[in-house]
């Protein structure tokens, strides 16, 4: 017999956490499973074992502090937790299939809760495929789980991640030798109008102003910037952009951190085969779901930033929504307090649609008009590779795969999807949601043959 | 009266490699042929199958027509060029690897053996591990034949789709057939893109052919669709140098010249005609990720990193169906039952002549559409 749960969650950062701590005040049985060895998902990441050494951490802020009360709740709370779990299916029948330390499970819940976050959206720029290049996410989750660093790094993009990161870096005393910043030099009108309803968080929309503040005092700063491309041979040495007077700009240097928001993390909830719509706002795809997250399917639910990216604060509200929705549907709650919840949550998205603004993507870090820039980069595959198998008459992603292999490696997509879904876009003088998207399958993690081969459906988890 | 939008003597439904070869063959041989698709040229079945080229394991019926297409895939440069490359031949090893495989063996052979076949040849086990270097598990021998092998069946498909062409035939994608009638000798199909006329049609609409047979008048043929599933794993060092399947178990399993394994063996998940979409149950692939890990231990640390389905239509029998319908100018090639792929040159072939009026190279027998 497989083991039931009432509830399982996948996920154990904001949203995860918050609604296993309001299962387990509504007694439900619930197992989270999550892919790190500690909870707090990426904005909380290692939040447990960094709480026993504050003092040394200067550069964490009361934000991310703020994320200790919830796992220590989350401890305290009747949830079980499996971390190093990597979920690679959930079944319409609500199975969920998991491998932790190379051995595959099964068990069978009545409710599933994803919360598998968000991830950093592909920035195909000339030169990101470099050693020496990362992600700001990825440099921001070294500092905080080791402390790690380095001197003399540039920070290329934009996004609130991006300004968070530069300012932990400073924090932590790392040497910053520069700031290369796409969005715009002054805050358009359009902006300013969207201001209002993000005065509902007023803190954030002030720290955000802050910060951006500090960081553009610097002399190291370059605002509005252009044609970003990173150069090197075997590993990054330079990046050259045109700044906001039109000078083309060089700076030599083998760190370079780009960033341009973030975007739900949709490989599982699209394997599952829920539906989803394309957000032309955050330039996304997000899965449909109701007010309470329920997605297309009866008992599949969503919260956090997997539903859109509103950061942690509303992951929180939607987790503990989703909860109470599922705790009514088995007869167990009351419906008020899930209206106040929404209204909570309802606050929480209020500076979203200025942030979207602020921080688009430019079009070339969406779509690099260099033709050698690569795209695929499991399969190596450049711009001008893709552009030539679209010119044989591919109508979707998912054609493209037969003529060139595009989007079939190990990455599924996550690093050239929307890129190519864009490409099919132009092509075709089409709109992205008319494109779609590649046709995802299980496994969306990694799973040996080995482990599939020894999955067994009756072990006790 | 309606007047028609098009003019075309035969029109071939279903652009899978049964579609495009019969339109290629048509085409080559002068016909005037449109192809119509209702999605794009090898979306299913035919485009996402595991590219197994294989004569070996035909049920007796099937084997003539198994030997002629082979005969095309020997030579299949000179019919679709470049696209004949994603052909590798080399070997396909069916072993037994327990008493009721060796068995089924045995009984096989001396079948063969009566029919009056050779080309299926059995190996001792010392001849099987002399053959698979690295297989890690012991075999009671198998069934060996030569210049088997595997194909990338979309470019497979795409090659005859584009014969067809450069001999004139027309393929018109994403135009689904929801009406096919016959009045006054001459076929009716109305379509996404208009009312075609046609003096032939040829139904090789796979897993969607019994419905759009069965609306234009022709007896319910029993035919049902399922989703047969695969996976493909990272790459690794090249240690499987032939097609592996195993005597009464389900696995087939190759390894490309990427380093990647494919593993299947056939086994179905559900499908949704009306939704174009096959679902896939990944652990239901165990207990070929079971042979596989036990045949070649090397195989058990790939990472899987994709798995899918294609949908195909099964008959009872396991045998398709390829012959004259019932009403005149109406001819079946459907029901492949997930081993078609190999017989595509030949099917199309067979198509090509049934139209024409000419007698096929093989006999078709037990494939006639009305032997249920």
């Amino acid at each position: 017999m497989k083991t039931n749960f009432d509830l399982v969650i996948i996920g154990a950062g904001p949203a995860g956490m918050s609604a296993a701590i309001h299962a387990s005040k509504f007694d439900m049985k619930t197992l989270v499973l999550d892919d790190q060895f500690a909870v707090g998902g990426q904005v909380y990441r290692h939040i447990l074992q960094n709480n026993n050494n504050r003092t040394d951490l200067p550069f964490l802020d009361e934000d991310y502090w703020s994320g200790h009360n919830l796992a220590h709740e989350f401890s305290c709370s009747s949830a079980q937790l499996r971390p190093e779990s990597r979920v690679w299916q959930i079944t319409k029948n609500k199975e969920v299939f998991f491998t932790q330390k190379g051995k595959a499970h099964c068990v069978q819940a009545k409710a599933i809760l994803i919360a598998t976050g968000a991830m950093e959206r592909p920035m195909p720029v000339k030169g990101w495929t470099l050693p020496g290049v990362m992600s700001v996410g990825a440099a921001q989750i070294l500092l905080k789980t080791a402390q790690s660093g380095t001197d003399g790094a540039v920070f290329a993009g934009s996004g609130p991640l991006f300004y968070l990161a530069i300012q932990q870096y400073l924090r932590a005393g790392f040497e910053i030798k520069a700031v290369i910043d796409t969005s715009p030099k002054k805050i358009p009108l359009m902006g300013y109008i969207l201001t209002i309803p993000a005065l509902l968080q007023p803190n954030l929309l002030f720290k955000g102003a802050r910060w951006r503040a500090e960081i553009r005092k610097k002399p190291f700063y370059f605002s509005e910037v252009k044609s970003v491309r990173i150069n090197g041979k075997d590993f990054a040495e330079s990046l050259c952009f045109t700044d906001v007077e039109g000078r083309k700009q060089t700076i030599s240097t083998s760190h370079i951190f780009i960033h341009q928001g973030v975007i739900p993390n949709i490989n599982l909830t699209m394997a599952t085969e829920l539906e989803h719509r394309w957000c032309g706002r955050q330039l996304c795809w997000k899965p449909k779901v109701d007010m309470f997250g329920e997605s297309s399917i009866d008992g599949i639910f969503i919260a956090g930033d997997s539903l859109g990216v509103f950061g942690a604060e509303a992951a929180v509200f939607s987790g503990k929504i989703a909860i109470q929705r599922i705790a009514a549907n088995a007869k167990r709650s009351a419906a008020i307090k899930t209206l106040v919840l929404c209204l909570y949550r309802w606050r929480q998205l209020a500076i979203r649609p200025f942030l979207d603004y602020l921080f688009k993507p430019p079009e070339d870090w969406l779509l690099p008009d260099d033709d050698t820039t690569v795209i695929c980069r499991c399969e190596s595959l450049s711009k001008a590779d893709i552009s030539n198998a679209i010119e044989l008459g591919v109508s979707g992603p998912n054609q493209l795969k037969s003529f060139c292999r595009a989007g079939m490696g190990r990455c599924q997509g996550r690093l050239c999807g929307l890129t190519i879904q864009k490409m099919i876009a132009n092509h075709h003088g089409q709109s992205e949601d008319k494109v779609g998207y590649f046709r995802l399958r299980p496994p969306i993690r990694p799973l040996t043959v080995l482990e599939l081969a020894t999955l067994s459906n009756d072990d006790p988890v | 009266m309606m007047i028609p939008s098009n003019r075309n003597k035969v029109i071939v439904i279903g652009g899978g490699i049964h579609g495009c070869a019969t339109a290629y063959f048509l085409a080559k041989r002068g016909q005037t042929v449109t192809v119509v698709e209702k999605d794009h040229i090898a979306r299913h079945a035919s485009g996402v199958n595991a590219g197994g080229v294989r004569t070996l394991g035909r049920d007796l019926a099937e084997i003539p027509l198994s030997l002629a297409s082979m005969d095309l895939w020997k030579k299949l440069h000179s019919e679709i060029g470049v696209y004949a490359q994603a052909f590798h031949p080399s070997f396909y090893l069916k072993v037994a690897i327990d008493e009721e495989g060796y068995a089924l063996g045995s009984a096989r052979a001396e079948a063969l053996k009566h029919a009056g076949y050779n080309h299926e040849f059995w190996l001792d086990a010392s001849d099987v591990q002399d053959r698979l270097p690295k297989l890690t598990t012991p075999t009671y021998g198998g069934f060996l034949v030569e210049g088997d092998g595997w194909a990338r069946p979309w470019l497979i498909v795409r090659g005859f789709a584009q014969g067809a062409r450069q001999y004139g035939a027309e393929i018109i994608e994403k135009c689904n057939v929801f009406g096919l009638e016959l009045r006054q000798n001459c076929w009716y199909l109305k379509t996404d893109k208009g009312v075609f006329e046609a003096d032939y049609v040829v139904n090789c609409a796979g897993a969607w052919a019994a419905d759009l047979a069965f609306q234009s008048g022709e007896p319910k043929a029993p035919l049902s669709a399922y989703a047969p599933m695969l996976a493909v794993t990272e790459s690794k060092p090249p240690i499987l140098p032939a097609v592996i399947g195993v005597l009464g178990h389900t696995l087939s399993l190759k390894q490309l010249d990427t380093g990647q394994f494919v593993i299947g063996g056939g086994v179905r998940a559900s499908a949704n005609l009306s939704e174009n979409s096959g679902e896939v149950v990944l652990p239901e692939l165990r207990e070929s990720m079971q042979l596989a890990a036990r045949l070649f231990s090397d195989i058990s640390n790939a990472q899987i990193i994709r798995c899918w389905s294609g949908i195909e239509g099964y008959m009872p029998d396991n045998l398709p169906i390829i012959g004259h319908g019932k009403q005149p100018g109406l001819i079946h090639g459907f029901g492949f039952s997930a081993h078609g792929f190999q017989l595509g040159p030949a099917v199309g072939e067979v198509l090509a002549d049934l139209v024409m009026g000419q007698q096929p190279r093989v006999p078709l027998d037990a494939f006639r559409p009305d032997r249920f």
